[in-house]
């Protein structure tokens, strides 16, 4: 008995000390709870920020990319040239200056968010994106170096007087490409004061493909892209490109058809977009109203075909080549129904 | 008597055990004091963190030794590290193969900044604290090379394995990476 005694008191003082040890049984979360989880995501943002990198030899800078063959065979090889990320008014990557991106009000952010708010039901969504479009009443115009609140719907503002290094950067790459022993040809590229305001990556998994899909949306504004090529030995450079207000607003994937990817069994990457379904037997009518439609399913199709968020453009202010202009071009709400992109192996 | 006795004993070291236990558990008796406010101020805590260093990443060589990985200085087999992650259940692999190189970097800063003022505006509005990653201005890349690459199988000694290199990357030299990361919660948990 006294035994006993001493055990119990040993037992009440060991439970006593150690609260740790739970006896709680912990639960697996089902997708419909773990989809309402919204925790804070991270926002991120670059202040006075600048990034180059080249190809340099004689002072031992290397950036090249190669195990790249053509079509006969023969090796291609990229060198870098130079890949600069710099404040506005770099003239074309000559003076490297400070940018910030991202506002801390507004930040580039990772963060999981609900499916059930972005119309992917029952999922939690990892997402990767830029500054999200303001209200045009707040916002500021995408292409103008000048812009001032209220002009447009971008949030990251051009340089001025309160912030001289602004949060439009200059982005540019000019790289030389070799083919084979052919001659190194070079091309250059430069955008200035660029914004991908807007632009996003979604990804999830799929249940009934088992598989890894994803929602796309690139927006680039410039008021300048750029492409040109220069001699390598002369540095003398050809006739430039230039197209002015370049604006495109990209949409691969959207809640209804997302971006499907996949390695085939051969090791190929195959990346898809699914068609939209067809509409069930008799469920839109002969004369394709919806009074004589089934109202859910003729409201699906309505949305599917009317939604701009579900549609890609491009707008090009003015091309010019030299000092020859070709004037404005835009192609304006495109929706890509089906995608279907594999690589192959042409070594094989 | 002498049953008396050894329960009487039996039960003394109980409870000199339990005192021993309870003492070691209950909390100290002394008093705190309050600190005032010149003796506050007169703390300081670390400023922040000051990194240098170099970062290396099979530059020899990892430690698998097989049909496939071995030394760098053995040009018939790969001695990169291997990184694949598949896309579909039962599809092929997406690899990074071939991971190596050295990284060298001074002056990389960590601190906790309380942002209240600049940013064109923003900085009064956000007022609040933020991690700062100060930036080490130049990056070294020694040899930095990777191959982005599909897979049918993880493992290269896996049955069956076949590969497709879509492109390879070298990287050598100084790189410009200046400015400050500034990461924060966003949101309102």
């Amino acid at each position: 008995m006294n035994r006993n005694w001493l055990t119990i008191s040993l037992n009440f003082l060991m439970a006593a000390t150690l609260p740790g040890w739970g006896h709680a049984e912990m639960k697996s979360l089902s997708e419909g709870e773990l989809s309402e989880v919204n925790g804070a995501g991270i926002g991120l943002v670059l202040e006075d920020f600048k990034f180059a990198h080249g190809t340099d030899v004689e002072n031992g800078q290397i950036f090249r990319i190669g195990g790249i063959k053509n079509s006969q065979g023969e090796d291609v090889e990229i060198v870098v040239n130079k890949l600069y990320i710099s404040g506005a008014g770099s003239n074309y990557g000559e003076t490297l200056t400070p940018v910030n991106l991202g506002r801390l009000v507004n930040p580039y952010s990772i963060d999981v968010v609900d499916g059930n708010d972005i119309g992917v039901q029952d999922k939690a969504v990892l997402q990767f994106a830029a500054p999200h479009m303001v209200d045009a009443s707040q916002g500021y115009d995408c292409m103008s170096a000048s812009a001032t609140a209220g002009s447009g719907t971008c949030a990251s503002r051009p340089a001025s007087a309160d912030l001289p290094q602004g949060e439009r950067p200059d982005i540019g790459l000019q790289l030389n490409l070799t083919v084979g022993d052919q001659d190194t040809a070079n091309i250059n590229i430069h955008a200035q004061s660029a914004v991908i305001d807007g632009s996003y990556i979604r990804l999830w998994g799929d249940n009934e493909r088992k598989q890894m899909v994803g929602q796309f949306k690139l927006n680039f504004y410039t008021p300048e892209l750029s492409i040109n090529a220069c001699d390598q030995e002369t540095a003398v450079c050809g006739s430039r490109i230039v197209m002015q207000n370049f604006a495109l607003e990209l949409a691969l994937g959207n809640s209804l058809q997302p971006v499907y990817f996949d390695v085939d069994g051969t090791g190929n990457f195959v990346l898809e977009v699914a068609a939209i379904q067809q509409p069930g037997a008799g469920t839109i009518g002969d004369d394709g109203l919806r009074d004589s439609s089934d109202a859910a399913t003729w409201d699906f199709y309505e949305d599917y075909y009317t939604n701009p968020d579900y549609r890609s453009n491009l707008t090009i202010g003015n091309l010019s080549v030299g000092d020859r202009d070709f004037g404005s071009g835009r192609i304006e709400g495109m929706l890509i129904q089906h995608l279907k992109i594999e690589t192959k192996d042409l070594a094989q | 008597m002498s049953k008396y006795r050894m329960n009487r004993q039996s039960r003394m070291a109980s409870l000199a055990l339990m005192g021993v236990l309870i003492s070691l558990v209950s909390p100290a008796r002394a008093d705190l004091n309050r600190l005032d406010d010149s003796t506050l101020s007169d703390i300081s805590g670390q400023g922040g963190i000051y990194l240098s260093g170099d970062i290396s990443i099979n530059e020899d060589g990892g430690p698998i030794q097989n049909t496939y990985f071995g030394s760098c200085s053995d040009a018939s087999k790969r001695c990169g590290a291997r990184l694949a992650y598949q896309l579909k259940e039962g599809g092929g692999w997406m690899v990074l193969d071939d991971i190596r190189g050295k990284f060298s970097f001074e002056g990389l800063t960590l601190r906790v900044r309380k942002i209240d003022s600049g940013f064109g505006g923003d900085g009064a509005l956000f007022n609040r604290d933020v991690l700062e990653i100060g930036l080490p201005n130049i990056v070294r890349y020694d040899s930095v090379t990777f191959k982005l690459a599909t897979s049918s199988t993880a493992r290269p000694t896996d049955p069956g394995f076949q590969q497709t290199d879509i492109f390879s990357v070298e990287m050598q030299g100084d790189v410009v990476l200046e400015g400050n990361l500034l990461v924060f919660p966003t949101g309102n948990p």
